[in-house]
């Protein structure tokens, strides 16, 4: 099963208009008809959406331990009260990630209460580690099928917008600051990387 | 009306579905039982149990849980037949202000459940999302490890 760990989020600088279960029409430009240039722009700002704590937070890589950290948490510190994801990256070997963070569709909309949507709540795959590393590493990380979870450029973006956990992160609900651009932005700069050859930057 | 079973029992209620479950059972359903203490799934005194998981209850809203089978400490056990862990509780003193403790009790209980001879670092993993103002961890942890002990003996 192809799980969420693709938290590849967004960027953009006005009000998000999706509410977080819609979705997007994907409409991939032709592939080499995107320079590396151009690429390189959208990768740089694939990038802001990954790195953001919205997305970073939840992929920890090989640690279990979710992150509280960005705007609305201050200094970056490991999720409250020992939270470990564990094996299952749900929790459940010890205090399940559904304890606090409902599966439901009546939006959270109680400042510092615990998100929660449509899916159950996880931490995204080890191989998918974006907290803490740099634009060449995830962007080398997603390229690559053998860590992104076998998917194409197309698939990502497909993944991107089936993701209701992904969706999340341009509405987090009060009191914490959503990701950049929006969740069509982010996938429409995520095909012109694909379109492009999916340039990695070298430093 | 959203029609729920809890403890065993049915009760229809007619309220906005967005409603927390702690809201329900306090407000309009009189199980007292269950604390609120943060609203925010910070402190875990809400804890009760759906179908069998132990859940903040200040979190779940109430109109996604028609047809779950929902556990309040009400309907764990009472003082006439009390579960193994609310004995033990009562047995080691654990409780000081008491406030945090029927959360307490419902998350251990899940936790004996899920770990029925539990060790000290499972305890702590499982325990550390129901905090106690009074400090009563090493009581909760004593308490735990008794009524571990009693469900062996049967």
């Amino acid at each position: 099963m192809k799980t969420t760990w693709l938290a590849l989020c967004m960027a953009f600088t006005s009000t998000p208009l999706l509410a977080a279960d819609d979705s997007v029409e994907i409409n991939a430009p032709a592939p080499g008809s995107v320079s590396e240039e151009q690429g390189l722009t959208a990768w740089s700002r694939v990038f802001e959406v990954a790195s953001h704590p919205r997305c970073a937070n939840c992929h920890t890589g090989e640690s279990d331990r979710p992150m509280w950290s960005g705007p609305s948490y201050g200094k970056a510190r490991p999720h409250g009260m020992n939270i470990r994801a564990g094996a299952s990256r749900m929790g459940v070997e010890t205090v399940a990630c559904q304890t606090c963070h409902s599966t439901s569709e009546h939006a959270q909309d109680t400042a510092h209460a615990a998100p929660r949507v449509g899916m159950a709540w996880r931490l995204a795959p080890p191989e998918a580690h974006w907290f803490n590393r740099s634009s060449v590493e995830i962007c080398e990380q997603l390229r690559d099928p053998a860590t992104n979870g076998d998917r194409t450029v197309q698939q990502l973006a497909e993944h991107l917008n089936h993701d209701l956990i992904l969706h999340w992160a341009w509405h987090p609900g009060p009191g914490r600051e959503p990701a950049p651009y929006s969740l069509l932005e982010h996938i429409n700069d995520l095909l012109a990387w694909g379109a492009a050859g999916t340039p990695c930057p070298t430093k | 009306m959203i029609e729920l079973t809890i403890n065993g029992d049915t009760h229809s209620v007619d309220v906005e579905p967005e409603m927390p479950l702690l809201w329900v059972l306090r407000d309009e359903l009189g199980f007292t039982g269950t604390k609120y203490g943060c609203g925010i799934a910070q402190c875990g005194a809400c804890t009760v149990h759906i179908d069998g998981m132990a859940v903040r209850s200040c979190q779940r809203p109430v109109g996604d849980l028609a047809g779950a089978d929902i556990k309040t400490i009400e309907g764990l056990g009472n003082p006439e037949t009390m579960h193994a862990v609310q004995a033990a509780w009562t047995e080691q003193q654990v409780a000081q202000c008491g406030y945090c403790q029927s959360g307490q009790v419902m998350q251990a209980a899940a936790l004996l459940s899920q770990y029925p001879q539990p060790t000290d670092e499972q305890i702590d993993a499982v325990m550390s999302g129901n905090l106690c103002r009074c400090g009563t961890y090493p009581r909760i942890r004593a308490a735990i490890h008794a009524a571990s002990a009693k469900l062996q003996e049967g």
